[in-house]
C-alpha cells in the first residue's frame, strides 16, 4: 500500500489574504431559505446591505439591492431589518436553479 | 575593536543585544536574570541601546509580546528563569511553529516548590520538546558568543527558529568574570539585518495562523521537524564561520576535554564543567583515565557528535543538575537522551547517570573524585553498577 | 481639543468598501461576523488586526484561510493584549529606526469574553496601562461560544449554557452576575484609556464612528459591542440585530461612551421597556421564574441608576 499523501502546507501556515472573496469556505449551500427583493418596495436605505454578516448583499445604484447567492446562508437578517418588508424569504426548493 | 570586559554574564548578553541592535525586549523581573534587564533599561536611557523595553505584566506577557513584534519584522528579545520559563509554557510552541526567531535568555533556577533562587536546569529543560533550539554557555563569553550565534542561526531564512541562551543561575549570572566583546563592525559582518519572510504589513496581507484542517496538521509539523534536523548542519556552519570572524573556535556541539586515552568521561552542560576541567587535571595525576564531555546544546541534540566519539570510552557518567521524575533511569533529561543517542552505537559505552549540582550547589571537587571512583567501580564491574546515582543521597562509594 | 476623525454620516453614506469579505464559516446571522464587518469597514486599509482564539478565530479561518482583506494574526486567548503591544512597539521601534518605510497602521485586537475580560483579562489590563496606541474591542457574544456555548464572566444572571444548566438545585441556572468591562478597563483605574465606549450591531453608524474615533485618540481605547449569538443565546438567525436593539431599549445593554471619565450617552432613552421584552424568544431564558426576572430587572434598574441614565424604569414585580 502506498503511504498517504498530505496536501501541501504554506510555510507556518501563513496564507494570503482575499481580496474579493474568501472562496475556500463557499457558504451558499448553507441555505434553506433564499431572500427574494421586491425592487418596487424597496427604497434604497441600504440597511439590508450594511446589515450582512456575509457582505452578501449587493447594492448597485442603477440595479439596486441583489444577493450574492454563492455566499448567502439565509440568515434572514437582511429580510428582518428591512423597514419596508421588501424581502421575502423563500425555500430553497421552489427555485430551479 | 574589541574592549576587554569584567562583567557578569548577563552584561555579556546585554552586550550582545546591543551589538545586535535589537528592537524590541519585554521585562519582567524574576531571580536570578532580572539584572539583564537594569542594565538594559540604562543603556536604554543614556541612548546607548535603541531598543523599547515592553514592561510585561509577567513572563506569558513577556514571551508573547516578542513574538508579537517579531510578526511585526522586528528583532524581539525576552528571558527569564525558573517558574517564569513555566509560566509562559503555553506560547513556546506557537513562537516556534510560527517560525518566529525571537530570542530568549535564561538564568537557570530550580522550579518551585519550595522557593529556592539555586540554578538547575530543569526550568529550561522542561520545555525542549516545544521546536525550540538552545543550549548552555559555561561563562560569560561563551554566553555572549553563544548570543551572537544564536541570532544568526535562528534568523536564517532556511531556520527561521526562535532560540534560547542558556547559562547558570549565579554562576554565570553573577559571577563576574572577564570577557571580549566583539567590534561592531565585525558583528555587522557575521549578522545580516533580520529579514522575516512574512510581517505584518498592510502593503502584503497575509493571515498568520489560521485553523487547519487535521490532514494539514502532520505536514506542517513534518516541516517543524525537517528544520529542526536542518539547524544542525546551520549550527556547525555558523559556529566555523564565528571562529573564522571572531578568532574564537568552539565546538560545534561537544566540547572535548582531556578525553585522548580517557576511559571514562564525564558528560554535562554549563558552569559545572569548569569546576569538572579542574577535577579531571587532579584526577589526571591521580591516574584516573578520565575526561570531559561538554554539551553545547540540547535542541537539536547532538546525538550524531555523541555517537562519533563515544566508542572511545567505557563509561559516560551523564551528569544531570537538574531532574525528571520518573524518567527512564532514575536521573534527569541528559541521561536520558544520551542512552537514546547511543543505544544502537556499536562497541557503545556503559553510560551511569548523576545527578549533583541541584538546588543552586557547586559540585565540588570532591564530589567530581567521587563520581570518577563509582565511573572505575563500572570498568571493574564491566557493566552498569547502579544506573543513576543521586550524589550524596545513594552514592555507591 | 476633540479627537480628529472621518465621521460617518449614515447607513447610506457608509463606506463602501469591504475588508471583510463573503467566505467565513460563522453562524447564519452571527453577531460578532456583523462586528466584524463594520469595525473592519470603519477602519479600513490600514488595519492590522489580531484574533485571539474564539468563534472569530476559529469560524472564521476554517481552513486554512481568512476573509479579511487587511493583515491578521492569531494570538492566544490569554495573550491578545500582549501579542498586540509587541506589535505596536515594534513598528513604532521600525520606523523611528528608519527600518521600514511604513505608515503607522492601526491595531485592532478583535477578542471574545473570555480573551477580554476572563483568561486574557492580565494582558489587556497591561496594555491599557502601558498606554500601547492599540484598539482592544471585545465582542461579547456572553458565552464562550466558539466551545460550543459555556458560562464566562460576561453570561447574564440567569443565562442558560452547558456550564450553568438550571435544575432543581439551581433553578436560575446562571446565579453569578456578570462582570463590567467599561468600569475595570475604563472607570479610572488604567489612567492611560482617555476612550472607551460600548456599542451594538444593532446601531452599526454609532458602532462604526465609535471604531473611528477610538483609533483617532492616542494610547489606547475599548470598545465592547454587544452580539447577539443565535446558537448561543437559542433564537431564530434572522433576529440577531432586533434583539440587539431590544437589549439596548430594556437597559441590558447600555449605549456610552467614557471620555476622560465622563459619560456621554449615546441615544436618548426616556423610558426602559421591562426586561421581559428582551427575554422572550431566547431559548436560553426560557427556564426563569418570576422571581429571576425580577431579579434581573432589579439589577438593570439598580445599574442604570449607577450609571446616570435619565429614564423611567420598569417596576420591579
Amino acid at each position: 500500500m502506498p503511504k498517504k499523501s498530505y496536501p501541501e502546507v504554506p510555510f507556518a501556515a501563513i496564507v494570503p489574504c482575499p481580496t474579493v472573496e474568501n472562496d475556500k469556505m463557499v457558504t451558499g449551500n448553507w441555505r434553506s431559505l433564499r431572500p427574494v427583493v421586491d425592487m418596487e418596495a424597496c427604497t434604497s436605505c441600504k440597511t439590508c446591505w450594511l446589515m450582512c454578516p456575509d457582505a452578501s448583499v449587493n447594492f448597485d445604484e442603477a440595479e439596486g439591492i441583489s444577493f450574492n447567492l454563492k455566499y448567502c446562508k439565509g440568515c434572514g437578517i437582511c429580510s428582518s431589518v428591512c423597514p419596508v418588508e421588501a424581502i421575502r424569504r423563500v425555500p430553497e426548493l421552489d427555485f430551479t436553479d | 575593536m574589541t574592549t576587554k570586559k569584567r562583567a557578569t554574564g548577563l552584561t555579556a548578553v546585554c552586550d550582545a543585544w546591543q551589538l545586535v541592535d535589537i528592537d524590541v525586549t519585554a521585562s519582567y523581573p524574576i531571580r536570578p536574570y532580572t539584572a539583564v534587564f537594569a542594565d538594559l533599561a540604562k543603556r536604554i536611557a543614556n541612548g546607548q541601546m535603541k531598543c523599547e523595553m515592553v514592561f510585561a505584566e509577567g513572563e506569558h506577557g513577556q514571551f508573547s509580546i516578542a513574538h508579537g513584534a517579531s510578526m511585526a519584522g522586528a528583532r524581539a528579545t525576552t528571558g527569564s528563569s525558573g517558574v517564569g520559563l513555566t509560566y509562559a509554557a503555553e506560547v513556546y510552541s506557537p513562537i516556534a511553529g510560527g517560525r518566529c526567531p525571537i530570542q530568549v535568555l535564561v538564568g537557570d533556577r530550580t522550579l518551585d516548590p519550595p522557593g529556592d533562587f539555586g540554578s538547575e536546569h530543569t526550568d529550561c529543560l522542561t520545555m525542549r520538546d516545544n521546536g525550540w533550539i538552545f543550549g548552555w554557555a559555561q561563562d560569560a563569553q561563551e554566553a555572549l558568543d553563544n548570543s551572537l550565534m544564536c541570532f544568526r542561526i535562528g534568523e536564517d531564512p532556511d531556520i527561521m527558529l526562535p532560540q534560547i541562551v542558556a547559562m547558570d543561575g549565579y554562576f554565570v549570572t553573577h559571577i563576574t568574570q572577564d570577557y571580549e566583546v566583539p567590534d561592531q563592525d565585525l558583528v555587522d559582518r557575521f549578522l545580516p539585518p533580520f529579514k522575516p519572510k512574512f510581517r505584518l504589513d498592510v502593503n502584503n496581507p497575509v493571515i498568520m495562523g489560521p485553523q487547519i484542517t487535521p490532514e494539514m496538521g502532520p505536514p506542517l509539523e513534518w516541516d517543524r521537524n525537517v528544520v529542526m534536523q536542518r539547524a544542525k548542519g546551520k549550527i556547525v556552519e555558523v559556529t566555523e564561520e564565528f571562529g573564522s570572524v571572531f578568532g574564537r573556535h568552539y565546538a560545534p556541539f561537544v566540547e572535548e576535554y582531556m578525553t585522548e586515552g580517557a576511559e571514562m568521561v564525564f558528560l554535562l552542560q554549563g558552569a559545572h564543567a569548569v569546576t569538572c576541567k579542574s577535577a579531571v587535571k587532579y584526577l589526571r595525576e591521580a591516574g584516573y583515565p578520565v575526561g570531559m564531555l561538554r554539551l553545547r546544546w540540547v535542541r537539536p541534540f547532538p546525538e550524531e557528535a555523541l555517537q562519533a566519539i563515544a566508542a572511545k570510552f567505557k563509561v559516560i557518567g551523564v551528569i544531570d543538575t537538574g531532574t525528571s521524575y520518573g524518567a527512564a533511569g532514575g536521573g534527569g533529561v541528559l541521561l536520558v537522551e544520551t542512552r537514546a543517542s547511543l543505544s544502537e552505537t556499536p562497541d557503545k559505552p556503559i553510560i551511569q547517570g548523576f545527578t549533583s549540582g541541584l538546588g543552586g550547589e557547586v559540585i565540588t571537587h570532591d564530589e567530581f573524585f567521587r563520581m570518577a571512583e563509582m565511573m572505575r567501580k563500572t570498568i571493574e564491574a564491566g557493566q552498569l553498577v547502579q544506573s543513576s546515582t543521586w550524589v550524596n543521597f545513594n552514592d555507591y562509594v | 481639543m476633540p479627537v480628529q476623525y472621518e465621521e460617518i454620516k449614515s447607513v447610506k453614506k457608509a463606506p463602501e468598501e469591504e475588508f471583510y469579505l463573503p467566505g467565513h464559516r460563522t453562524c447564519a446571522g452571527c453577531g460578532p461576523a456583523v462586528g466584524y464587518r463594520l469595525i473592519a469597514k470603519a477602519a479600513g486599509r490600514n488595519t492590522i488586526f489580531l484574533g485571539p482564539t474564539g468563534c472569530m478565530y476559529v469560524a472564521n479561518t476554517s481552513y486554512a484561510c481568512g476573509p479579511w482583506k487587511v493583515p491578521w494574526t492569531h494570538t492566544q486567548i490569554t495573550n491578545g493584549g500582549a501579542v498586540a503591544s509587541g506589535v505596536e512597539v515594534a513598528f513604532k521601534q521600525l520606523i523611528k529606526k528608519g527600518k521600514i518605510k511604513d505608515e503607522f497602521p492601526n491595531i485592532i485586537v478583535m477578542a471574545g469574553d473570555g480573551g477580554s475580560i476572563d483568561i486574557g483579562v492580565q494582558a489587556a489590563s497591561a496594555l491599557f496601562y502601558r498606554g500601547h496606541d492599540v484598539l482592544f474591542i471585545m465582542y461579547d457574544n456572553e458565552s464562550y461560544a466558539n466551545t460550543g456555548i459555556q458560562v464566562s464572566p460576561m453570561t447574564p444572571y440567569g443565562g442558560n449554557t452547558t456550564f450553568t444548566p438550571p435544575g432543581p438545585m439551581i433553578p436560575e441556572g446562571k446565579k453569578l452576575f456578570p462582570k463590567d468591562p467599561m468600569l475595570i478597563f475604563a472607570g479610572g483605574g488604567h489612567p492611560a484609556v482617555k476612550y472607551a465606549a460600548t456599542a451594538s450591531i444593532a446601531y452599526p453608524v454609532d458602532l462604526m464612528n465609535k471604531v473611528r474615533k477610538g483609533l483617532a485618540f492616542e494610547g489606547p481605547a475599548f470598545l465592547h459591542v454587544h452580539c447577539p449569538c443565535p446558537k448561543g443565546w437559542t433564537y431564530p438567525a434572522e433576529r440577531t440585530i432586533d434583539l440587539a436593539k431590544l437589549a439596548v431599549q430594556t437597559g441590558m445593554w447600555f449605549l456610552y461612551e467614557l471620555e476622560d471619565g465622563v459619560r456621554t450617552w449615546s441615544r436618548k432613552v426616556d423610558k426602559l421597556r421591562p426586561v421581559e421584552d428582551y427575554l422572550l424568544g431566547q431559548g436560553r431564558f426560557t427556564h426563569l421564574e418570576p422571581e429571576h426576572v425580577a431579579k434581573l430587572q432589579a439589577w438593570v434598574n439598580e445599574r442604570a441608576q449607577v450609571l446616570g441614565l435619565n429614564a423611567t424604569l420598569p417596576p420591579v414585580r
